[in-house]
């Protein structure tokens, strides 16, 4: 659960007022798109949420921690409760596929024999079994989305949030990641997809959320064409 | 921290020697020519240390006796002199071989007009001793002053004060030229991982968005730069040692000079083998693991 109690972000070094009074809530299991042109304070939510930065105002709440009073020694147990999928895939470029999945669950000390069957489990998932020794460069965008999915799956968290995922892929396989985080969030994982690809939100519908000038403008629920396929 | 975790980071860190070849091979050059640098610091400093010793071996100390004193009396002295602590040696040296040494020296002149003094000889009786540190020579002589039968005591003090004085430069000297150099190379270290750190700052951008901690993240960086500290302490510890061996060689042929300072000779290699290895492996590993560590902390600020 994400819940943003007014709250405001002011960049200190350049005085620009990122996010203004912002109240937001988003449940346990829920599916949000985030649009807004470039500027709007999309990524600023973001880095709000990984407590990459702190609110100027207000109070921030994620899977249960209070982003104000959390220490900066407690950072990763927060982070460890959210999987992160960003448009440039972020894959380490020297471990295969299942390394930098696994790498995940070493991070939080998995017994060796945990990861050894979460792993192969969770490239399943996303379809690359077959890619599980080939190393990033060897993947084409979609399968290294597939894979940045799969990392971000591997600890099962409470909150996936995705950075413009289909940003850096075929069109065609835009549609087929965003299906795999429907199915993932039918499971019950809570995902909050940032993106400006309208086409999607409007094939796919459901909660979407506006940002402009740093401000909540639109936060309705609305249904997608591919629905009504 | 699992002990396979710790087994995991500790794997990739020896990984990551090979990964960033290039970068590991500079450091282990800096790493390797500073640690040569320091040895040869604490090579010149202990042999120095050693030729001062043996030069302070030498300085004499001579006292004089009472010309009245009892044959009885001067055993019981010199045994006396022998159990003050710092006193080395002690040799009684006769009032008739001091003059007879005297009369040798002189010309033969000098000889003829002294010939018939011998029943009036002046010079009195005295020990001669040697002192085992010379930092306490005045302490030594003021005690040997004070016993029953001693007349004077005469110690080369400035000498001994002058040895004092280039002992303590030379310890300075190499205590900085030492300190200097680990600063040194840890800045060189620290720049040269630098360029390496900043093209993985991705990766530690990216442990950190998966909840690793700093230590996570620091632990392989500083285990690949111990690597290369220990196998560049491992390779100058093999140069120092070819190369001192060569120099001693040379050096400890000449039996004169090393007679002269009253040391017999340089230190072996074999002598200094366990303090130079221990110096490197120490220095090597902590400049090597400090140095990398020191360039992956602003990128920890996620």
């Amino acid at each position: 659960m994400v819940e943003l109690k007014d709250v405001s972000v002011t960049y200190s070094d350049s005085g620009v007022e990122a996010l203004n009074h912002v109240n937001l809530k988003i449940n346990d299991g829920d599916f949000a798109f985030v649009v807004g042109s470039s500027g709007a304070g999309k990524s600023t939510l973001i880095k709000l949420i990984l407590k990459e930065i702190n609110a100027t105002d207000g109070t921030v709440m994620v899977n249960g921690f209070n982003l104000k009073k959390l220490r900066r020694s407690k950072i990763p147990q927060l982070r460890r409760t959210i999987g992160v999928v960003f448009q440039d895939f972020r894959l380490i470029p020297t471990m295969t596929v299942y390394e930098n999945i696994a790498f995940v669950l070493r991070v939080i000390d998995a017994p060796p024999k945990y990861i050894r069957s979460r792993v192969p489990y969770v490239i399943s998932l996303v379809g690359l079994s077959h890619k599980a020794k080939s190393y990033p460069t060897q993947l084409s965008g979609g399968e290294q989305q597939r894979v940045a999915l799969a990392r971000a799956l591997v600890n099962d968290p409470a909150l996936i949030i995705a950075d413009e995922p289909t940003g850096n892929i075929d069109p065609a396989l835009s549609y087929e990641i965003v299906d795999l985080f429907k199915g993932i969030n039918e499971c019950g994982t809570t995902i909050l997809m940032v993106t400006h690809e309208h086409d999607i939100v409007r094939h796919f519908g459901g909660r979407i959320i506006n940002i402009d000038h740093g401000q909540v403008t639109f936060d309705e629920v609305v249904e997608g064409n591919y629905e009504n396929q | 921290m699992k002990i396979s975790s710790m087994g995991y980071l500790v794997k990739q860190g020896a990984k990551n020697v090979w990964t960033n070849r290039m970068m590991s091979f500079a450091s282990y050059c800096i790493i390797l020519v500073s640690l040569i640098m320091v040895g040869i610091s604490i090579l010149i400093f202990l042999n120095l240390d050693k030729i001062i010793s043996g030069i302070e071996g030498k300085s004499e100390v001579v006292v004089q006796l009472d010309d009245n004193i009892e044959k009885s009396a001067i055993q019981t002295l010199e045994e006396t002199i022998k159990s003050v602590d710092n006193v080395d040696t002690v040799v009684f040296y006769s009032k008739e071989e001091a003059w007879n040494s005297m009369i040798e020296d002189m010309t033969k002149e000098e000889k003829e007009l002294f010939q018939y003094a011998d029943d009036d000889n002046p010079l009195p009786d005295t020990f001669k001793l040697t002192i085992k540190d010379i930092n306490r020579m005045s302490d030594t002589t003021n005690q040997i002053a004070t016993f029953g039968g001693v007349t004077d005591v005469k110690s080369p003090t400035s000498f001994a004060n002058v040895l004092i004085g280039i002992q303590r430069i030379i310890s300075l000297i190499s205590v900085a030229i030492v300190a200097a150099l680990i600063v040194v190379c840890l800045i060189i270290i620290s720049n040269t991982t630098r360029s390496s750190v900043y093209a993985r700052k991705k990766e530690i951008n990216i442990m950190k968005y998966v909840g690793a901690t700093n230590a996570f993240i620091r632990i392989p960086f500083f285990i690949e730069g111990m690597i290369v500290g220990l196998l560049s302490a491992i390779s100058a510890l093999l140069l120092t040692k070819f190369a001192y061996e060569a120099v001693y060689n040379i050096l400890s042929d000449d039996f004169q000079l090393w007679t002269t300072l009253g040391v017999k000779t340089l230190y072996s290699f074999s002598d200094l083998f366990s303090i130079v290895a221990l110096s490197y492996i120490i220095a090597g590993a902590v400049i090597g693991a400090v140095g990398t560590s020191i360039s992956i902390n602003k990128h920890l600020a996620v």
